[in-house]
């Protein structure tokens, strides 16, 4: 039951990533959101994924990445299944083979995986910077580029949240255990979420009433406990990151002959095993699931 | 009262994997069915450790619990619930549903116990513990001791044959304590078996037949309270203090050591 949690906070390490401060590496991941909307085109974002799994092997946080990425996968699935017999693309639509009353379409492949790997490509940064940077060093260098006092707090204050909550969350699981709950689906969910969130709201009453008490939003120079450096090297990063999203979106939204959505076309054995693989897939997930619900 | 170990606990050495911090070595302790144990040491001395395990929501690293002769190892917790009653320091843990009343339905119902049974332990335990007035309302709508009494009463209903409870008389004013104190004794009545997690010297003194003191993740001392509390050392090296009383009559070296201000009349007058 430890496991039940995803740790979306910090994962402890020393990896050339984790030293660097988490400016650039926000940079970075606002640069990957902008050209992860601006292109569909399959092989480019399957680049910037690959880029991203390289990133998350020098972090060296494979369990942690892929515990969040074994969330995402679900969703995942059905978004294969659901864009391929109805794509959230203009019309018309080019067939490529009939599957009993569905057609699949090949822009609903076409969407399909780009809207996979957009995601993919999102998650995979957002995580390495998540996973590599403390939340007081966000904080803190968030403070040096100027963002408001208050906002930065805000921003902080929920990203320390999500491991009190998830431990508040396994502590309340157990009490229940102990009163003899049992199940681990929807019959589970009441009895454990209404004392975490409960116990959040008091907590966030309770920690209003100590920030006023302790002269929050007071005037006058700040300065930080925790010192982070910004040498040489996050420059460099930081100027890595701003050139590569800047050159990519110029070039992607310049050079019209990258967007792949008329001209790439799949083979309809490609088409079905896709489909069908998603499907059986996502089936399996149910009863993997269902399984799960009903013996716990 | 029949003199059958309910509790087994064989050489229990418990370490938490997060950061391999050994919480219990090579713990040995057999309680008896009917017996008020109380359980004392500083915070991160072992004592929720070793408390946790009884009710298998920790599984000794090394050694065995036996509940009733029976090994903790293989059963969950769920199972475990209806011999083992915990209930939690805090109660917000504890409390979800809307009402007082369904609260002390919840665990029962998890038992499978049958509707008529349900009613008429929860109508004893409104009963009990005095909550009549509140039964219909949200249990995070009465105040914290009540609160506290409500998470009691909850377990209280289960009729597990060991009861933990964990601090049971922290955070709580006079009226409370005093429900506590007549809980514990109304249990010890019906043959259970209490283990009592606390640092109110002055509620183990009167209810507590007998001392559990535990240091450093060892148990260092198993005796009765008046015992336990004339032994200085003990004492001392885990900063508990005996109730004023007590010291009192320790510190007069004469006579024998009371528990309480009745017993040092008594004491002065004879």
């Amino acid at each position: 039951m430890q496991g039940i949690a995803v740790p979306i906070s910090v994962v402890p390490g020393n990896s050339p990533i984790h030293r660097i401060n988490p400016i650039p590496k926000m940079v970075w991941v606002l640069g990957i959101l902008v050209i992860s909307f601006i292109t569909r085109n399959p092989v480019i974002l399957g680049g910037v994924f690959l880029l991203g799994l390289l990133f998350v092997t020098i972090a060296q946080i494979w369990p942690s990445y892929l515990r969040v990425v074994m969330v995402l996968f679900p969703i995942s699935l059905t978004l294969i299944l659901l864009q391929s017999i109805a794509p959230a693309f203009p019309q018309p639509w080019t067939p490529i083979v009939a599957v009993g009353p569905f057609t699949i379409w090949q822009e609903g492949i076409y969407s399909g995986l780009s809207l996979l790997l957009r995601i993919m490509c999102m998650t995979t940064f957002a995580m390495v910077m998540i996973m590599t940077s403390h939340p007081s060093d966000i904080f803190a260098s968030m403070q040096k580029v100027g963002l408001p006092y208050t906002m930065n707090f805000i921003l902080t204050m929920t990203l320390q949240l999500i491991p009190i909550l998830q431990s508040e969350f396994n502590t309340v699981l157990k009490a229940q255990k102990s009163r003899g709950l049992k199940g681990t689906g929807f019959a589970a969910i009441l009895p454990s979420m209404v004392p975490v969130f409960v116990g959040a709201i008091e907590r966030v009453q309770q920690l209003s009433i100590s920030l006023e008490s302790r002269a929050f939003g007071s005037s006058g120079q700040k300065t930080s406990y925790r010192q982070v450096q910004f040498g040489f090297k996050d420059a460099l990063v930081l100027a890595a990151g701003a050139l590569f999203s800047g050159a990519m979106t110029y070039w992607l939204l310049v050079d019209k002959t990258l967007d792949w959505s008329r001209t790439l076309t799949f083979s309809p054995a490609f088409a079905l095993i896709l489909f069908f693989g998603a499907g059986i897939g996502f089936l399996l997930f149910i009863a993997f699931a269902l399984r799960l619900v009903l013996t716990a | 009262m029949s003199a059958k170990p309910i509790v087994q606990v064989e050489n229990v050495t418990h370490v938490y994997s997060r950061g391999n911090v050994t919480a219990l070595d090579d713990v040995s302790v057999t309680i008896n069915r009917g017996e008020i144990v109380g359980l004392i040491g500083q915070n991160g001395s072992g004592k929720t450790t070793l408390v946790k395990h009884l009710n298998s929501l920790l599984k000794p690293t090394k050694g065995r619990v036996l509940i009733d002769g029976e090994d903790t190892e293989k059963q969950s917790v769920q199972a475990m619930s209806a011999k083992v009653g915990y209930v939690y320091q805090n109660p917000n843990h504890q409390l979800f549903a809307r009402t007082v009343q369904d609260e002390l339905e919840f665990g029962p119902r998890n038992l499978k116990v049958d509707e008529a049974e349900i009613e008429a332990r929860r109508e004893e335990a409104i009963e009990f513990f005095g909550l009549e007035e509140m039964r219909d309302l949200h249990p995070y709508r009465i105040g914290f001791p009540l609160r506290k009494l409500v998470g009691m009463a909850s377990i209280f209903t289960m009729r597990p044959d060991i009861f933990i409870l964990d601090e049971p008389t922290t955070g709580q004013d006079n009226i409370t304590t005093q429900r506590v104190y007549k809980l514990i004794h109304r249990l010890r009545e019906n043959g259970h078996t209490v283990i009592c997690v606390a640092h109110d010297m002055i509620l183990l003194a009167e209810v507590v037949d007998r001392l559990l003191v535990m240091r450093d993740a060892h148990l260092i001392a198993d005796d009765t309270p008046r015992k336990v509390f004339a032994m200085r050392e003990v004492m001392e090296s885990t900063h508990l203090a005996p109730p004023q009383i007590t010291q009192l009559s320790l510190n007069l070296k004469k006579g024998k050591v009371v528990l309480s201000v009745d017993e040092m009349l008594k004491e002065l007058k004879s």
